[in-house]
């Protein structure tokens, strides 16, 4: 039986996984935006993500701390939304948020909880950047990745497993956004330039999956 | 009147933006707040911060959003998501200098919310036909059934240009007339006098003839008003 069950300590383990390797690849994904877009990708989600975990220790320390996965995951995204400037800002706050709104008043997910909670924050991405397979964004690395973590669970494997395999797509997602033009953001100003390059959303999101792949294993 | 939200990734450029398109309406202004930066001086945009921007200037008659790039757009998205005040609020894929120009002027004559969003998203209209780009011109509102109409001569040394055309847009929006004007010298179609985009695409120079034609309860007033601004040169001869 596919399964187990994620707390929200491990939530907020993936979360901060995330942002120390947000952190710690800070330059390397400025590097990435500074070839096809504003050179900000890497500060921006540093930024962010440690906004996010300073936000998280206050609540922490105070009176009534979030209990639940939603409540969690507003505080998130919208420390995101405005936190981070640039364009990921509303893209990973409307994700964190949908993950949030979708999972609701509980302390923690199941495999299809967390499943749904992934799906439900790929489609806010998808509505709020009307971005397309391809199109060179964050969207080609988290729509494999989510698609992968859907197949391993239904395939019978657990948790860990699913979220290596989600790990794995997303990674190979980035990396086909090599060769990409970009169509969607800044970057698609650069019509034909833009390609030869990783995309920086699409690298951040690869991340973001490493993170929670670590934290399940 | 509508209230503007000016969204931009710099604080200074909006600022900018808002002082240009503002010289152009001398007596009433219409509400405008500013939604940006991203906090601290940082280039960039906030959906909280457009949400708050939204209510300080939000009005039963509606408020329209004006945006520079990328996600500006989609911080107004999110921004509208976030709002729970009465009252419309429309997203315009105006350009942001002329758009927010045109919207200011239109704005300030009082015009619904349509109105201001259509005169804001025809603004590149008149770059588009001087520079001879094949893209449509502004759409022209059909011609009123005129009653009235006089002929006047432009003595203004630069023409119809944007200062004069807006004070005739808010001078003409008093009355209960539809008025068009267009110019006989280029012989084109004519245009409603309410739409400063229009006014500006006629071209008119200094020693053009403007038919300056009206219709309704209040056209005979109109052309009188209309008379004396360009008669006496909008202040400016």
């Amino acid at each position: 039986m596919a399964g187990g069950t994620v707390s929200l300590g491990q939530l907020e383990a993936w979360l901060a996984r995330f942002s120390e390797l947000m952190l710690e690849n800070r330059s390397y994904l400025t590097e990435l935006d500074s070839a096809i877009g504003d050179a900000d990708h890497g500060s921006n989600m540093a930024r962010g993500m440690t906004a996010v975990m300073a936000k998280i220790a206050a609540d922490k320390s105070g009176v009534t701390p979030v209990s639940t996965v939603d409540a969690l995951f507003k505080q998130v995204g919208m420390t995101l939304v405005t936190s981070v400037g640039g364009a990921s800002g509303p893209l990973y706050g409307t994700f964190f948020l949908r993950f949030g709104s979708t999972s609701g008043a509980v302390a923690g997910l199941d495999a299809p909880g967390l499943a749904a909670a992934l799906r439900a924050g790929l489609g806010g991405v998808l509505a709020r950047g009307k971005a397309e397979l391809g199109d060179k964004t964050m969207f080609d690395a988290m729509s494999p990745g989510i698609d992968a973590f859907d197949t391993e669970l239904a395939a019978g494997a657990d948790l860990a497993s699913a979220a290596a395999g989600a790990y794995a797509a997303a990674a190979a997602g980035r990396d086909a956004t090599e060769p990409l033009v970009a169509r969607k953001g800044r970057a698609s100003y650069l019509g034909e330039r833009s390609a030869g390059h990783l995309d920086p959303g699409a690298t951040s999101t690869a991340f973001l999956f490493q993170a929670l792949a670590e934290t399940l294993a | 009147m509508i209230g503007l939200v000016v969204v931009s990734h710099s604080r200074a450029l909006a600022q900018a933006a808002v002082e240009l398109a503002l010289q152009m309406v001398p007596s009433t202004k219409p509400l405008i707040a500013i939604a940006a930066g991203a906090g601290k001086g940082l280039i960039g945009t906030d959906a909280t911060a457009v949400s708050a921007a939204i209510d300080e200037v939000a009005s039963p008659d509606g408020v329209l959003v004006i945006m520079d790039l990328g996600s500006a757009v989609m911080s107004a998205e999110m921004a509208l998501e976030f709002r729970s005040g009465e009252g419309e609020v429309r997203l315009s894929s105006a350009p942001f200098v002329e758009g927010l120009l045109a919207a200011v002027v239109t704005a300030a004559s009082g015009a619904s919310l349509d109105a201001v969003d259509r005169e804001a998203r025809a603004a590149l209209g008149p770059k588009l036909e001087m520079l001879g780009d094949p893209e449509p011109p502004v759409a022209r509102p059909p011609q009123a059934v005129a009653e009235f109409a006089v002929e006047l001569t432009l003595v203004n040394p630069d023409g119809l240009h944007a200062r004069p055309a807006a004070m005739m847009v808010s001078a003409l929006a008093a009355f209960d007339a539809k008025v068009t004007v267009a110019n006989q010298r280029t012989r084109g179609a004519p245009v409603s006098a309410n739409s400063l985009i229009g006014l500006l695409s006629l071209g008119a120079k200094c020693g053009d003839v403007l038919r300056v034609a009206g219709s309704g309860v209040q056209a005979t007033e109109a052309l009188a008003r209309a008379t004396d601004m360009v008669n006496g040169g909008f202040g400016e001869a």
